[in-house]
């Protein structure tokens, strides 16, 4: 394939591949609650993203390590284990609200409440990675994920006001709900900034097997596709602004959420949500049912690859079996996917510095790097962002349960 | 706004009907929760009073959906907005107070 043909493809499928039952709840909690007064947090994270995947591709492209294979090296398995434990048990947490996000899709589609298809949809996931390859993880799914455009026509059909919108971008304080407020800032960072994005970005440059002729095509793919991603994301923030605020309408529930398009693509929109929040969700549920499994083959030192047979990488296969079926269960049970959504997030955003911190340092060793180490640029934008995720994750999620 | 989207013929019937018995739940668990610890100075019969209208009107739509009869879903849905504003009434005078 010709580098500029892996470039597009490269593009094309962070784009589809963006938004996930996160991306699009917080910012529709944010449109809806706060108007435009949020977009700097999807900013805020898609740089700090933006950054984080070029890291994960140039680490993978020089050392021929992932990250988990990377972090077990340099800091040994009693810290390894315990990175493994809190990373899989938030990433756990995602994968129930993104097979929830697909449940709760064939809910308004269908009628058929989510519980019913918690264990079809595991079922269907599993079996798309028992049967499917890499490349079709990585582009059949998000190709399909590439129907959350709509997003976007539907942001511009509303009309909104540009200059507001840039305004947004800066950061203000609310005058009141100050721990609403950051609860979703947190959340939103927590959707952009997802761990299991780097793990998995990582293990498929190893898959791909990049080498260093990689780092330019890595350096324009994180760029452009995690930009487009993120104003896939504020345009589900401005139509939540446009659609929903001047209603009062809080999305609590995913069906508000839904209400999204129709003002704006009124025959199609419902229908369009449905669909393009399907297809966004199964990508993820694939993603991170994959970056689990990497995490622990790659920690433990297992055969892994997802395009050998499982019965060549036997116990990878089973961890990723074990994981989607067990994720199944609390959806089964009635679990509110958009609760575990939102606590998901911010407890990502919370967890941030254990799962960043220990890469930054990877990421300055001459070991595994050599001369495309890190500059100073990419150190402080990372540990700036981190930073301030960690800081209003503290403040807000206490605040926030409090007065829940 | 699930009401508005339905006369307009945007949203499916089932899922019209299922977003308004959800509303009928909340409505009933925010009356529970209000009536539990009201807030003072507020008139708590009229409260519970419109606010058991309203889950009532509510209920009523999402039945009015089952048998697609649009004009006098349309009828109970301007009823509503007029209680939508008497419960606005109550929230701008509790927010006055404190």
């Amino acid at each position: 394939m010709s580098k500029a043909l892996q470039i597009a493809l490269g593009i094309i499928t962070s784009i589809g591949g963006f938004l996930e039952i996160g991306s699009v709840v917080t910012a529709a909690q944010a449109g809806a609650a706060f108007g435009y007064q949020l977009l700097w947090a999807i900013l805020l994270g898609v740089l700090c993203l933006i950054f984080l995947v070029e890291m994960s591709g140039r680490l993978a492209a020089v050392s021929k390590h992932t990250i988990v294979d990377a972090m077990r090296e340099r800091f040994g398995f009693p810290f390894f284990s315990i990175v493994l434990l809190v990373m899989v048990l938030v990433a756990f947490l995602v994968l129930v609200a993104e097979l929830g996000g697909i449940g709760l899709s064939l809910q308004i589609l269908t009628g058929i409440g989510f519980p019913w298809w918690a264990i079809p949809v595991s079922f269907i996931v599993w079996a798309l990675m028992w049967r499917g390859t890499f490349s079709l993880i990585e582009n059949g799914a998000s190709l399909l994920g590439l129907f959350t455009i709509s997003f976007a026509v539907a942001a511009v059909k509303l009309h909104p006001d540009w200059g507001s919108t840039a305004h947004g971008l800066l950061p203000t304080f609310p005058g009141d709900q100050k721990a609403k407020y950051g609860f979703i800032a947190v959340s939103i960072l927590g959707a952009s900034i997802s761990p299991y994005l780097m793990y998995f970005y990582s293990s498929g440059a190893i898959e791909d097997e990049w080498d260093e002729s990689y780092i330019p095509i890595n350096r324009v793919i994180a760029s452009f596709g995690m930009s487009f991603g993120g104003f896939l994301s504020m345009a589900v923030l401005v139509a939540a602004a446009l659609a929903l605020r001047p209603k009062g309408i809080d999305v609590d529930k995913y069906e508000q959420a839904a209400l999204l398009m129709t003002t704006a693509l009124p025959r199609w929109g419902f229908y369009l949500f449905g669909v393009a929040m399907l297809f966004a969700c199964l990508g993820a549920a694939l993603e991170i049912s994959l970056a689990i499994a990497y995490f622990f083959a790659q920690g433990l030192g297992w055969n892994w690859s997802e395009n050998l047979t499982p019965s060549r990488d036997a116990r990878f296969s089973l961890v990723y079996t074990i994981i989607i079926f067990l994720a199944a269960i609390p959806l089964v049970l009635g679990v509110d996917p958009i609760k575990v959504t939102l606590m998901g997030m911010a407890l990502t955003a919370a967890t941030l510095p254990l799962a960043i911190v220990p890469f930054l340092f990877l990421m300055n060793d001459p070991i595994y790097l050599g001369e495309h180490r890190n500059g100073w640029i990419s150190n402080s934008v990372v540990t700036i962002v981190i930073l301030i995720s960690f800081v209003l994750a503290v403040i807000s999620i206490p605040l926030q349960i409090m007065g829940s | 706004m699930v009401g508005d989207a339905w006369l307009r013929h945007t949203t499916p019937d089932k899922y019209t009907r299922q977003t308004l018995e959800l509303s009928h739940d909340t409505l009933l668990q925010i009356a529970d929760d209000l009536l539990k610890s009201p807030p003072s100075g507020i008139d708590t019969a009229s409260l519970d009073s419109v606010l058991t209208r309203s889950r009532d009107r509510v209920a009523q739509m999402a039945r009015l959906v089952e048998a697609k009869d649009a004009p006098s879903f349309s009828s109970q849905l301007d009823s509503l907005r007029a209680d939508e504003k008497i419960v606005k009434q109550f929230s701008d005078s509790i927010e006055s107070r404190q």
